[in-house]
């Protein structure tokens, strides 16, 4: 049988009264371009820490394509590239040597190691300053780095956490398309961020993470079709108060200068009724337009329940 | 909205090849891929970490060697030549008819080695966990014996490089013959590996630059002063040659004295040299240990 790219089970870690995983279960598949979304200190770090072996788990499991990091940590690490959001970055040498050494633990003897780091600088286009200490990169060009870093083991699954913080549009619409590549090429991509755009656009799946759990998992599609869209009308004759619309899904209805303002799931399934309804009671719709929720939206909506749950709970 | 996946408009598949095309092997399985369980690959990442710790520091002679090079023309100057022989008292046949500067010279290669052996591990290893570069080790696939082994060795190296520093710097001094060389070439082994491993404990422990400090400037060198490096034991009696026994340095000392002046020992070399291997052997096993515990490293 397959294992999965990544595979936790009731994975939990505290620091102290703080509890950063609890019992997270997740699967990543093979081949996967995976989002991990969440605000700050919902657990996102500590989760991919604790499969690169910087954090020991408290209890559960987790495996790397079937490889538990603690008991077959070798395994495991072998098929991990690292992206880290810290700059952790030898400063004794230069980038092509850190490179070179990154590939070297790896096991790549030198001449292939030295092809690698060449190739992986030039793949994220700092070539011209690999003899430079990692000091004195610009902002951006560290980031790059740092990706060059996780790529030059040649990994099975690469790890992103929050790789565009900070950087500006041209170079994280480099950075999608490295990685876009990586995943095309078999890839599999867990990536944690802040930019839901960032998530929406590159991700098959995501996970919405709050206080070490998962809140969430599903196709970005698929989570923002739970979220409720608004549907602006225009009246050819605005109303004064709104009206009872007896119609499956609509939740919210509101006067606007020029007409109404409906929110309901499923905006495009709901309109026609919508618009059945509103003429019945003998008014016209003259404009109508579907504003579709984003995943921002139900993130917010997500995580807001789920604090509000576990306050209940508590 | 559908995923986006713009395509490399120059052909390029994303993951690095071997010379640039995607082989078979790159876009394989993860349970096919070279897992570095092999012993060749095993050495190879035992070898980089080795690599990369000795070009730390053979590439900053002036901060690595130079030091210890200076401080040694200034003990040879001060305390051989200016006080040698007042201290000697004009008998030819003080310290083994060696001569002051000869019976000093060891205990300055002990006191160079450790201290070198010692800071090394501890600066490396604090500095990597300082600056979270030590990340780069800990997330690959390199064993905590390795790990271990790679800093311990690196670092005893530098230890024996300032040995063979401080000798060079006392043959300008005075003549040296080796009388007893396994004796020697042992001592100068095991006593720099025995603070490179110490020194990798240090490393983990330290919270803080001070705590590097501390350890070197009020553990060390004190136990290396006291330790019979300026004076034969048999220049103390009662309870101070007592005292002074319980000090490992002076084993340490006395070890490698008797590879090239024996007649100017107090102790028996075989029994420190068994000792120090046991306790290097034990302080190694325990690095492993407090790595693969992730002791200072890990969360």
């Amino acid at each position: 049988m397959t294992e999965p790219a990544i595979r936790t089970r009731e994975l939990r870690k505290s620091y102290g009264d703080v509890q950063a995983l609890d019992g997270l279960d997740l699967t990543v598949d093979r081949g996967e371009f995976f989002g991990l979304l969440g605000p700050n200190g919902a657990g996102k770090t500590t989760f991919i820490n604790a499969l690169v072996g910087l954090v020991h788990k408290d209890s559960g499991s987790a495996e790397v394509f079937g490889f538990d990091v603690e008991d077959d940590y070798r395994e495991a690490r072998d098929r991990i590239g690292l992206a880290p959001q810290e700059f952790n970055v030898d400063r004794f040498f230069p980038i092509i040597e850190v490179l070179e050494h990154k590939a070297g633990y790896h096991g790549i003897g030198s001449a292939d190691a030295r092809r690698r780091a060449e190739e992986a600088l030039k793949t994220v286009g700092i070539w011209e300053k690999r003899d430079t200490r990692f000091d004195w990169l610009s902002g951006g060009m560290k980031r790059r780095f740092v990706l060059a870093r996780a790529l030059v083991s040649n990994p099975d699954l690469l790890i992103l956490d929050e790789p565009t913080a900070g950087v500006d549009v041209q170079l994280r619409h480099d950075l999608w398309e490295i990685i876009n590549r990586m995943n095309d090429a078999g890839t599999t991509i867990l990536l944690t961020t802040h930019y839901i755009e960032e998530a929406e656009r590159l991700c098959d799946r995501v996970a919405i993470m709050d206080s070490g759990r998962k809140v969430e998992v599903a196709a970005p599609d698929d989570l923002m079709s739970r979220g409720t869209d608004t549907i602006d009308i225009e009246l050819a004759d605005p109303i004064p108060t709104a009206p009872q619309l007896d119609v499956e899904g609509v939740t919210e209805v509101a006067v606007t200068d020029d007409g109404l303002s409906v929110t309901a799931a499923g905006g495009s399934q709901t309109a026609p009724a919508l618009m059945r309804a509103l003429e019945r009671q003998g008014h016209t719709v003259t404009s109508l337009d579907i504003r579709r929720a984003s995943l921002e939206e139900v993130f917010v909506d997500l995580t807001r329940d789920d604090r509000e749950y576990a306050e209940v709970s508590a | 909205m559908s995923r986006d996946h713009p395509a490399g408009d120059d052909g390029h598949d994303g993951r690095l090849t071997d010379g640039g095309a995607a082989s078979a092997a790159d876009t394989a399985t993860a349970d096919q891929r070279g897992a570095p369980t092999g012993i060749r690959a095993r050495l190879v990442g035992l070898w980089t970490l080795l690599h990369r710790e000795i070009l730390r520091y053979v590439r900053r002679p002036r901060n690595t060697f130079l030091p210890p090079m200076i401080t040694n023309v200034l003990y040879f100057t001060v305390f051989g030549v200016v006080l040698g022989e007042r201290i000697s008292g004009g008998d030819p046949n003080a310290f083994g008819g060696a001569g002051y500067i000869l019976f000093i010279l060891p205990g300055l290669v002990v006191l160079g080695m450790i201290s070198n052996a010692f800071e090394n591990a501890s600066f490396s290893i604090f500095h990597g966990r300082w600056n979270e570069y030590i990340h780069e080790v800990l997330t690959s696939p390199l064993s905590h014996t390795e790990m271990v082994l790679a800093y311990v060795a690196a670092s005893s190296l530098r230890g024996i490089v300032v040995g063979c520093i401080i000798w060079g710097v006392g043959l300008v001094f005075t003549s040296v013959t080796v009388a007893n060389p396994f004796y020697l070439v042992a001592f100068m082994i095991v006593i720099p590996t025995l603070f490179a491993a110490f020194g990798v404990i240090g490393g983990l422990w330290a919270r803080d630059f001070d705590y590097l400090t501390v350890m070197n400037q009020f553990i060390i060198r004190p136990l290396v002063f006291f330790g019979a490096v300026f004076y034969p034991l048999s220049a103390l009696s009662g309870v101070w040659r007592d005292v002074t026994l319980l000090n490992p340095m002076v084993y340490m000392v006395n070890g490698v004295r008797y590879g090239v002046i024996p007649e100017a020992t107090d102790l028996s070399p075989d029994l420190s040299l068994a000792v120090l291997t046991g306790l290097t052997v034990v302080v190694i096993a325990l690095d492993i240990a407090l790595v693969k515990r992730g002791y200072g490293l890990v969360d």
